[in-house]
């Protein structure tokens, strides 16, 4: 009987040390800088996970293959109407940039990606897409699908990343109107439930009136989202400060949950960096600035 | 652990694993991770059931960006209470186990909203009255079933 106690007892104080040891170590997961964080996730991911992400990707690449033929022939002749609509306009743009002695736009890399939700608590917002630094990818490249804006990459290894959409509360993006008088700041306004999660647009001029259903765009400050890619409609007021500024509710344009599909907007290549800098100190006198 | 626990208790991580991950059905399919966790740890001890905890928490937090490390405190603290309460409650009777599985859902959605970084984590009403109490409910009842289909025989005896 003694001697059970006493055994009972060691267990105890093993069990005790054992828990005491597990939750220390959760703790220091905790308070881990971003980049041990991310070194265990990234080990993680390509050993006890990979079969199953690897599943997920294989998954979602047959599902987008397989999407309705009908579907992809209108968004085809759209695309086509829209080329031949605009190639009168790109040779006129190309001539007048040309008398006011404008350099040409910085040409965009996009590299495509499929979309892989890990379905895991605590990643609603977080995807991983299947292009990583071998293609081109860096930190903060902006992921576009074909409506609009979906998110940012945040974390590049050398075949994925892991990017976060519209919905993260970390997300920012400078916005304007298409005629470019408006501008403001749109960032995630968190719904009760996650499927009532929308976007506010703040920071714009209190004198500003914009109508529901106005289009809003990047506008390319901060450098971080390339200007022009649409983000979301305007649905109502949200707030207004007292005289001082007013802010919007957005509805987005692009649903994370329906995304499979994406592409990752690069940016200038560093051989069309090199490229651009041959055009442009090439001794052709045309004043470029 | 018994054989058939262990076996359960594998089948239910591989099948939160082929469902989350695999599949992407995400919070469609029932949190299989705490029910592995609260079934194993009633048959292991306190240290063993906290080690389940961290493990399968740590990998439930690989995608996690601003919370790393939450559910695996919180499961580390769930899978030891787990393994704690035979200490006082002894029998698995169908009431016992509803409360136990609803509960240690509840506390495990609990600790992790407590550590997860306060401008990330959803408002407190909306999260933990609402939606967990409806996916510990979810969980209990895929919990029980997937039990009572492996651990059939024993209960019979």
């Amino acid at each position: 009987m003694g001697g059970h106690t006493k055994r009972d007892r060691r267990t105890g104080r093993t069990d005790l040390l054992v828990v005491s040891g597990f939750v220390v170590a959760s703790l220091i997961a905790i308070n881990l800088p971003a980049g041990p964080q991310r070194a265990v996730g990234h080990f993680i991911r390509q050993t006890a996970l990979s079969p199953f992400i690897s599943v997920n990707a294989l998954l979602t690449r047959t599902q987008a293959r397989a999407r309705d033929f009908d579907t992809l022939r209108a968004q085809m002749d759209t695309t086509m109407a829209l080329v031949a609509a605009q190639r009168t306009l790109a040779e006129e743009n190309r001539q007048l940039r040309g008398v006011l002695s404008l350099r040409d736009r910085a040409p965009s890399r996009l590299v495509p990606a499929t979309v892989i939700r890990s379905g895991t608590s605590g990643s609603g917002s977080v995807f991983h897409l299947d292009a990583g630094s071998i293609d081109g990818v860096r930190p903060f490249n902006a992921v576009i699908t074909e409506t609009g804006l979906l998110g940012q990459v945040q974390e590049v290894f050398p075949d994925y990343s892991l990017a976060y959409d519209w919905s993260h509360p970390d997300f920012r993006v400078s916005a304007m109107t298409p005629d470019g008088r408006d501008h403001g700041l749109v960032e995630a306004a968190r719904g009760a439930f996650r499927e009532q999660d929308r976007l506010i647009l703040g920071g714009t001029a209190y004198l500003s009136d914009l109508e529901p259903g106005t289009e809003l765009l990047t506008s390319g400050r901060g450098g971080a989202f390339p200007r022009g890619i649409p983000i979301g409609r305007i649905a109502g007021v949200a707030e207004t400060s007292a005289g001082w500024s007013k802010s919007y509710f957005v509805d987005p344009v692009v649903y994370p949950g329906a995304v499979t599909h994406a592409v990752a907007d690069v940016g200038v290549a560093g051989e069309m960096l090199a490229a651009l800098a041959d055009s442009t100190t090439a001794p052709s006198g045309d004043g470029s600035r | 652990m018994r054989l058939r626990v262990f076996l359960l208790v594998s089948c239910l991580i591989l099948g939160h694993l082929v469902l989350r991950t695999a599949l992407g059905f995400g919070k469609a399919a029932p949190d299989l991770f705490i029910v592995a966790l609260l079934v194993g740890s009633r048959t292991l001890g306190v240290g063993a059931g906290a080690g389940l905890g961290f493990v399968l928490g740590v990998l439930e937090d690989t995608f996690s960006m601003r919370a790393f490390g939450a559910n695996a405190l919180a499961m580390t603290l769930v899978g030891a209470l787990g393994a704690k309460s035979r200490d006082f409650f002894v029998g698995d009777s169908t009431g016992f186990l509803v409360t136990f599985l609803l509960l240690g859902t509840w506390a495990r959605d609990l600790l992790a909203w407590v550590v997860t970084d306060a401008s990330i984590r959803p408002a407190f009403q909306d999260h933990l009255v609402i939606e967990a109490p409806l996916l510990a409910l979810y969980t209990t009842v895929v919990g029980l079933a997937a039990r009572s289909l492996f651990l059939r025989r024993r209960s019979r005896r």
